[in-house]
């Protein structure tokens, strides 16, 4: 229902665009960029599923490196007032590419984070006789 | 910058490459190796800040630009006095959690040593031989892997503190943090949920200071603190359009840096993550890493976005948030029954304390005391005040938070519970752990003579000058109620005789097999000690704090 609303969202975007404001490409990857990140926001603070928070966390990031792709095309094209030149901020460039690096760490992590949490037997080691004695596991009782 | 490099310029690329360097090569050791690498490191740490502190007090701004390469290929390393104090601050925390966790390696976390578990969670240590055979998966206390992430998260914290541009502290941030979350996870099975939970707002409040940096770059055309905030003050001052988007930037980078500070209502990720890690990772957790957010948000507010009028709603929300977290940090923390919960609570009510000051920042005149005679304060002297007040209260809350929460954990290792009830009288079985609590409590309610009453009379002294008296109400009301959770929380603990009908009885003290049992009763508890003794001793250097603030500062 929230990705509905969403997309209607972006459909009014898109219909403001065709009709009436005239956006220019940059505007546009930035207006895209930012929902993007919205939705991802959105789904990830409102979801349980673990896996799902994940991958909108994963959304959330490559809508905001959307933003900076966008904000790197406008600084390159008001340093060059033609505008139609093909270039591009490479500070900004560079940004992305550490935060796509950062990007792969922190979903790897998290991945790991998750398959131990749902892998493990939630009725844990306590039942065994062999649990290692009490000082090591005391929040296990509960 | 071709000028052969100095010691002290040495120095400031080393204390973020060498703990760097020790994570990595840490990796390659064995859990006894790493121990001993850990504590070295620590030192030469310790040994690397000092001479930057030197160097800056006498009213010297660093700076080094990596390799030569000059902004905006190169790094650019910058240490003023914001720089230098917090810098000292993790040094010497982190040098006293170092020597605690070496002295006390079952204080790391734990593992599950196990047949059943992929191999990554098995790693090879003296306490595999151990192991019998027949259990199918234990959980064994200790866990090697505390020391590669801690380096390494120290490597970020003095990244952040000594970066010269708002994109290494974007990265020096993550590397807090990412390594802050696997810290976390070595707290065994119940810290994973907490862990992930804590992986998921930290990552997006990077992302969010991430966006916000590239918006400051786009108006701006630099990534450079200092000449960020140039540009900004000329585009304030020609009124220009492009202002909006430095306010939109600040708002994502509060927001972002809010969420990874833990300010009310951003706050509960803090809880289960702080209160079940290992007892080694609390006090860095608590003491240090919100530091770097805090860090990295007064650069912001001061260096990058200077006192723009335009600001003054979000700082006011966010001065509000910061008083409703003092209260609302409190109440809750006087309502929890066991000791580690209790102090990460108190961590909440006091993130408060470090956001009133931005609404002062932006009305820094002195209106209160404006026409009458004998009062002329200069230019900056409001700003300066509540800067310092503010520095003076976090990195009180740093050495007195870290020595609690060492107390705190030691106390849970010893009796495998941290109920304050099933603890009282621990003062008779353990007197200096309970000392080191006091003393620190007397730095996080702020009496005298502590740097946390340094910081709050800084505070409140500028708050009156520029007429900001609902201030002082905050911080008088902070005061108490902190005064009411830690009686709570220590109070019990000191319990000598049964002057009432309950008997006194602890729980029985773990008896480890092996070496662990020497270790809790051992010099160990010296650490909490050291840090419990320093809080109060550091109550002196207020106004030194103050002068060596003015070091690079932006006004």
């Amino acid at each position: 229902m929230m990705l509905a609303s969403s997309t209607g969202a972006l459909g009014a975007l898109v219909e403001a665009g065709l009709l009436g404001v005239e956006l220019t490409q940059v505007q546009w990857y930035l207006l895209l960029g930012t929902a993007v990140a919205v939705i991802g926001m959105v789904r990830m603070l409102l979801t349980r599923d673990l896996v799902a928070r994940l991958i909108a966390l994963n959304v959330t990031g490559i809508g905001s490196l959307m933003i900076i792709l966008a904000l790197a095309a406008r600084s390159a094209e008001s340093a060059d007032p033609a505008g139609s030149g093909p270039g591009i901020d490479p500070v900004l460039s560079a940004l992305v590419i550490t935060g796509l690096v950062i990007t792969v760490a922190f979903t790897g992590l998290g991945a790991v984070l998750i398959r131990r949490i749902e892998g493990f037997p939630v009725t844990g080691r306590r039942d065994d006789p062999e649990s290692g004695g009490p000082a090591q596991d005391p929040e296990a009782e509960q | 910058m071709n000028a052969p490099m100095s010691l002290t310029l040495f120095c400031l690329g080393a204390v973020v490459l060498i703990p760097l360097l020790a994570s990595a090569l840490s990796v390659l050791l064995g859990s006894a190796a790493r121990r001993v690498l850990g504590v070295l490191t620590s030192a030469a740490v310790l040994g690397l800040s000092a001479p930057i502190l030197v160097r800056v007090t006498s009213g010297e701004t660093l700076e080094l630009a990596l390799g030569g390469f000059e902004s905006p290929l190169g790094i650019t390393l910058r240490a003023d006095g914001l720089s230098a104090l917090f810098l000292a601050m993790t040094a010497i925390v982190g040098a006293v959690v170092s020597c605690y966790a070496a002295a006390r390696p079952a204080a790391t976390g734990k593992r599950l040593v196990a047949q059943t578990v992929e191999p990554a969670t098995v790693t090879d240590g003296d306490h595999r031989a151990a192991l019998t055979e027949d259990a199918p998966a234990a959980w064994r206390t200790g866990h090697a892997g505390f020391w590669p992430l801690w380096l390494g998260c120290w490597s970020g914290l003095n990244a952040v503190f000594v970066s010269g541009d708002l994109f290494n502290t974007y990265v020096g941030l993550e590397l807090v943090g990412l390594t802050a979350v696997a810290l976390v996870a070595l707290g065994g099975r119940e810290a994973w949920a907490a862990a992930l939970r804590y992986l998921f707002i930290a990552v997006l409040g990077s992302l969010l200071f991430l966006i916000g940096v590239a918006l400051i770059y786009s108006v701006t055309g630099t990534l450079d603190i200092i000449d960020s905030g140039e540009a900004i003050t000329q585009l304030a001052a020609q009124g220009d359009a492009d202002l909006a988007a430095v306010v939109l930037a600040l708002c994502l980078i509060s927001l972002g840096l809010a969420l990874k500070v833990a300010l009310v209502p951003l706050h509960g990720w803090l809880i289960p993550a702080h209160s079940s890690a290992p007892s080694a990772v609390s006090p860095l957790l608590s003491a240090l890493v919100i530091k770097a957010a805090l860090f990295v948000l007064l650069r912001a507010w001061l260096w990058v976005a200077g006192p723009l009028p335009e600001l003054e709603i979000l700082a006011w929300v966010l001065a509000g948030m910061g008083t409703a977290a003092i209260l609302l940090g409190s109440v809750m923390a006087l309502r929890q029954s066991r000791l580690k919960p209790l102090i990460a609570y108190s961590t909440v009510a006091q993130v408060g304390y470090w956001f009133l000051l931005l609404p002062l920042l932006l009305d820094p005149e002195t209106s209160a005391l404006e026409g009458q005679p004998g009062t002329t304060l200069e230019e900056g002297a409001v700003l300066a005040g509540a800067l310092s007040g503010t520095v003076a209260l976090a990195l009180g809350h740093g050495l007195a938070k870290a020595s609690l929460f060492l107390s705190a954990g030691h106390l849970k290792d010893l009796y495998s519970t941290d109920e304050i009830t099933e603890l009282r009288g621990a003062g008779r079985a353990h007197p200096m752990l309970v000392m080191s609590m006091g003393l620190s409590a007397v730095g996080l309610i702020g009496l005298p003579l502590s740097l946390g009453f340094s910081g709050k009379w800084l505070l409140a002294t500028s708050a009156v000058a520029a007429g900001h008296y609902w201030i002082l109400v905050v911080l008088v009301a902070g005061t108490l109620f902190s005064a009411a959770y830690l009686l709570k929380a220590v109070a019990p603990l000191l319990v000598m005789s049964e002057d009432d009908q309950t008997a006194l009885t602890l729980p029985q003290a773990q008896n480890h097999p092996g070496a662990s049992d020497r270790t809790l009763t051992g010099k160990a508890q010296l650490a909490p000690f050291l840090l419990g003794l320093l809080t109060v001793l550091t109550g002196f250097l207020g106004v030194w704090l103050t002068g060596v603030l003015e070091v690079g500062a932006p006004w």
